[in-house]
């Protein structure tokens, strides 16, 4: 949790968002606030509706209804301020195999208006610990240093909002704690985090908020102490706690259920 | 805060280096691309006393049009729209049709090398030269005919996700452009296959191709071949348009 006091302006403001292929509604009706100096979690099975409600958020595709605005600005009539205002870390490293890390760092630079002179670029490298990498294409780099250049992009122009899909799956240990300590600065400088994870470790460590989202609605959403509190008697987690104390996965599969998604 | 909203040209100044510099990293995939027509050209030396210097000279740039078109443009964008690329370009604050626009221009950047080469090579080593209004309305009727093997490379890539399968297609029907297209204008399929040819896009693009190298046997049957030229080239991008989807899934 932030030690800073949380500042409650909505950066991202998500309602009533549906979002159907054909017959299929993948999303129904969900609504929720993120706010600056917040990290907020999504979690769900798979097929529950993260990514749908995630691409919807990025401008990728158009709700069937629902409205989204970041920083004030609906996805819908201004997609270009609104996505000039988020940075977005994707599951996989997407970026131009056949260009080096200065290359991309620059083409992303461009696109998102920074101005950075090469000495800026070195900079940037070096506090990601990838100074002698710069040269290197992105494909020559590790799991864990494809998620740093990629965190480093995303973040290139200081966004309000930052969309974070699984970005520690697959990382080792002091990756994942790296890319943690990362999303929390950028929390504590008082942007808004979405997060999407299904590592409930990772979830109970840096979130503050929680929203549980299932068969495309929300389920349940708070601290993730707060789903735990309320959750100590309810029969459905009860009956599915390990070790004897409830933990926030058990909290997730009493409420989701124990059948295996596709 | 201040919303920052780049200038479109700004990008596509940005997105044309950046797919300008993979070319040239892929510089050996589009060597081959390249050499296809320079290849044809070099071996069909001694038939251009039989067929003359501009049939030759458009059938090998409506070849190197077909080869850039289909191998080049649609496999490059089917492997990038696979890696997720597109995806991490649109999340940015530009419009889509930058994206392709940037992808659009090297492709006819190349068009017009090629062009240029096929026009060097034929005159150094077939000794086919051509006035210089042959040579200027040649080279603006390549980049016009690049827009019908364009249209189909997207066509391909809007109806088929599987970049495996993108090239298989475009190999095939790269393969059954060139086999009919070529011998069917030969006459060696029979008279059938020869209509069929004639007025195929290979066929309508090399005819007027032909005449735009050679300005002054513009006919009748040249605006027909023109217009069923730009037919196809509408029909395939209005499909390629339709059906494309920027993610693979």
């Amino acid at each position: 949790m932030s030690n800073l006091p949380t500042r409650r302006e909505p950066i991202l403001e998500v309602d009533h968002l549906n979002v159907r292929y054909g017959n299929f509604t993948a999303v129904r009706s969900i609504s929720f606030e993120v706010f600056g100096g917040e990290i907020f979690g999504l979690l769900g099975p798979n097929g529950a509706g993260k990514t749908s409600s995630l691409s919807a958020i990025e401008g990728l595709l158009k709700p069937s209804a629902g409205a989204i605005s970041v920083c004030g600005f609906d996805i819908a009539s201004k997609p270009l301020h609104a996505r000039a205002n988020m940075g977005v870390q994707l599951q996989a490293t997407s970026f131009q195999q056949e260009l080096t890390i200065t290359e991309i760092i620059r083409l992303y630079s461009r696109i998102y208006d920074v101005n950075l002179t090469d000495a800026e670029i070195h900079e940037r490298l070096a506090a990601i610990n990838l100074t002698d990498s710069i040269n290197k294409k992105i494909a020559q780099l590790s799991g864990g240093q494809q998620q740093r250049v990629s965190l480093l992009i995303s973040t290139i122009h200081d966004p309000q909002l930052m969309l974070l899909d699984e970005p520690t799956t697959g990382l080792d240990p002091q990756s994942r704690r790296y890319l943690w300590d990362r999303i929390e600065q950028f929390r504590d400088k008082g942007h808004a985090v979405l997060i999407t994870t299904h590592s409930m470790e990772e979830a109970e460590a840096i979130c503050d908020r929680i929203a549980i989202i299932d068969h495309g609605s929300i389920i349940a959403i708070d601290s993730p102490a707060a789903l735990i509190e309320n959750n100590l008697t309810n029969p459905a987690v009860l009956e599915v706690v390990r070790k004897g104390k409830v933990t926030l996965e058990d909290v997730f599969i009493g409420l989701t259920g124990t059948a295996i998604r596709s | 805060m201040e919303t920052r909203i780049p200038k479109n040209s700004a990008i596509l100044s940005a997105l044309l280096q950046a797919d300008f510099t993979t070319l040239w990293r892929n510089r050996r995939s589009f060597n081959m691309v390249l050499l296809v027509p320079l290849i044809i050209l070099v071996s069909w030396k001694g038939l251009v006393p039989k067929l003359g210097g501009v049939f030759v000279l458009s059938s090998c740039i409506t070849i190197g049009l077909t080869s850039i078109g289909l191998m080049g443009y649609s496999n490059a964008v089917a492997r990038d729209r696979d890696r997720g690329i597109f995806q991490r370009l649109r999340v940015g604050p530009l419009e889509g049709w930058t994206i392709m626009s940037s992808r659009l221009i090297v492709q006819v950047a190349m068009i017009i090398l090629m062009t240029l080469l096929v026009f060097i090579v034929g005159y150094f080593v077939d000794h086919i030269s051509l006035t210089p209004a042959g040579y200027l309305v040649g080279l603006v009727m390549a980049v016009l005919g690049s827009a019908v093997y364009l249209g189909l490379g997207q066509a391909i890539v809007g109806l088929i996700k599987n970049p495996e399968t993108v090239n298989t297609t475009t190999r095939l029907v790269y393969f059954a452009f060139i086999m009919i297209g070529m011998f069917g204008e030969f006459g060696v399929l029979g008279k059938e296959i020869g209509q069929i040819a004639t007025w195929s896009p290979y066929g309508t693009v090399r005819k007027v191709l032909a005449a735009g190298l050679d300005p002054a046997s513009w006919q009748l049957a040249t605006t027909y071949a023109f217009l069923a030229s730009v037919g196809y080239a509408i029909l395939f991008v209005v499909i390629g348009v339709k059906y494309f989807k920027w993610e693979n899934k």
